[in-house]
């Protein structure tokens, strides 16, 4: 059965345990930073670095507040990077999240540009021969494939993370929601359980998508369909075409040359 | 009755017409060996039959390869410009020049290359209709190539992704272009049953004067002869 994380971000207090726990479950290089006005620390994903708190500053009606959007791979069940791998290094696990093989990968980097919320890191070997392999948030694929949560939630102090069937993760994100819109949170609403087909991460938002820097309708990219499904399939059949074409010429050619040619043959 | 072995000597005097130089003879055969292989190694991302190739470590090595050949595919024509840079231009002028000669090609082409029957087939250039077609096609396709190529080698990340994509999109459609002309070029040359001579130029550089009557007429009587008369 699926699962989902629940990301409550109205919970959250960025405290950036689940990018530390993130670290030392895959044993992930520090990326050094420098300071330069918020607290956002690293700025954005990289190879080394599958998860990270992002930090957004919101105004309505005259105050400000402080957004955290616990940030990494969505897991899409229509996911374009899946379609896109040549290899089948990433796949669709029914348990709700997409797997990465790194064996199987071979540095490509579609995927890095097929998705639409950007998550796919390359991390470089060689720029010029283009050894590279892609790195991401799989949920801790050895964890939960092996009945544990993901290490981000389970060092989540505030529990605004959660691991579990995601039918519940739904009705808990929504029954959050109302509460929150009791408590006079009025633009809160539950992002993750339509879009791209539903996503493996459920937030609870307390603000519009925008105000996370989230797509509002994050959308599967047209040329993954475009490539795929009418440029391949179209070169085998005009190839096909060509074929047959030369064939049939070669069989008039033929007759038509035999029609002007004697062949002696040796005594038997 | 019996023949007997004559001495070379003796025989009748060959005629022989220089089509290719050596050095476009080179920029040939490397464009032909690139072409190849990238066309091998491409082939392994595009069809599924072939994805064993294509993972991990193996495709690690293929997209290597794949960079390799780029460069010797970028490096024939450059040769060709540096080594023989006269009949490199000559060519690229005759690509892009149509008349109705070559208007006449078309009209008597499968006539003349299913049934061999001659028609009103004019006299063609240096290039008959059908390789001026494949020299433009194989022009427009090396620039869609090398900058498509490039985006992708180098431009993940500092180009926007639809530019990253449509870049594979148009490399698919340039491979798709390029392999069906190859296939034909490929059965002219080497599996026609009456068109297999042309390859000798292309390997010794010449074809017999016969041959050059017969199917480059205006460009043997215009490039070949006026010359030799002068």
């Amino acid at each position: 059965m699926a699962k989902a994380m629940f990301i409550d971000t109205s919970i959250c207090i960025g405290c950036k345990g689940c990018q530390v726990a993130c670290k030392e479950w895959w044993n992930l290089a520090p990326t050094k930073t420098t300071q330069v006005g918020t607290y956002e620390n690293p700025l954005d994903l990289n190879a080394d670095n599958y998860t990270r708190i992002r930090f957004n500053e919101y105004e309505a009606s005259g105050k400000v507040r402080w957004l955290f959007l616990k940030w990494g791979c969505l897991q899409c069940t229509n996911a374009a990077c899946v379609d896109v791998c040549p290899t089948a290094a990433l796949k669709k696990n029914e348990i709700g999240f997409v797997s990465l093989e790194r064996d199987l990968c071979n540095g490509c980097g579609y995927c890095s540009q097929a998705c639409p919320f950007n998550i796919p890191r390359m991390e470089t070997i060689n720029e010029f021969t283009g050894e590279a392999k892609a790195t991401k948030c799989t949920f801790c694929q050895d964890r939960v494939t092996n009945d544990l949560t993901p290490a981000c939630v389970k060092t989540c102090p505030s529990a605004a993370l959660g691991f579990t069937d995601r039918d519940k993760v739904l009705a808990t994100a929504k029954t959050r929601v109302e509460n929150l819109k009791q408590l006079g949170y009025t633009e809160a609403r539950v992002y993750g359980e339509t879009e791209l087909g539903g996503l493996g991460r459920v937030y609870v938002l307390t603000a519009p998508a925008s105000a996370y820097g989230l797509p509002e309708k994050p959308e599967y990219p047209a040329l993954t369909n475009l490539w795929q499904n009418i440029v391949q399939p179209f070169g085998y059949v005009a190839a096909g075409l060509t074929a047959a074409g030369l064939a049939l010429n070669w069989f008039a050619t033929r007759r038509a040359q035999l029609g002007n040619v004697e062949t002696i043959k040796p005594e038997k | 009755m019996s023949s007997m072995a004559t001495d070379l000597q003796t025989r009748a005097r060959q005629v022989l017409v220089l089509r290719f130089t050596g050095a476009e003879r080179v920029a040939h055969w490397v464009h032909f060996v690139a072409f190849t292989v990238l066309l091998g190694t491409g082939l392994f991302i595009y069809a599924p039959f072939l994805k064993a190739f294509a993972v991990g470590e193996a495709g690690i090595a293929t997209r290597l390869a794949h960079r390799v050949a780029a460069i010797a595919f970028i490096a024939a024509p450059v040769f060709y410009l540096v080594f023989s840079p006269r009949d490199f231009f000559y060519s690229l002028k005759e690509s892009f020049t149509w008349g109705k000669d070559d208007w006449g090609w078309l009209q008597n082409a499968w006539n003349y290359y299913a049934h061999g029957k001659a028609g009103t087939m004019p006299p063609q250039g240096k290039y008959n209709a059908g390789q001026k077609f494949n020299a433009l096609t194989q022009i427009i396709t090396f620039g869609l190539f090398v900058i498509t190529g490039f985006v992708m080698w180098f431009g993940k990340g500092s180009v926007s992704p639809d530019v990253f994509m449509w870049s594979v999109v148009i490399h698919d459609l340039s491979v798709i272009a390029t392999v069906l002309l190859f296939m034909l070029h490929l059965y002219l040359v080497a599996v026609h049953p009456l068109m297999r001579e042309s390859i000798t130029a292309m390997f010794e550089g010449t074809v017999t004067e016969e041959f050059a009557k017969e199917h480059h007429g205006k460009w043997l009587a215009e490039k070949v002869y006026r010359k030799r008369d002068k």
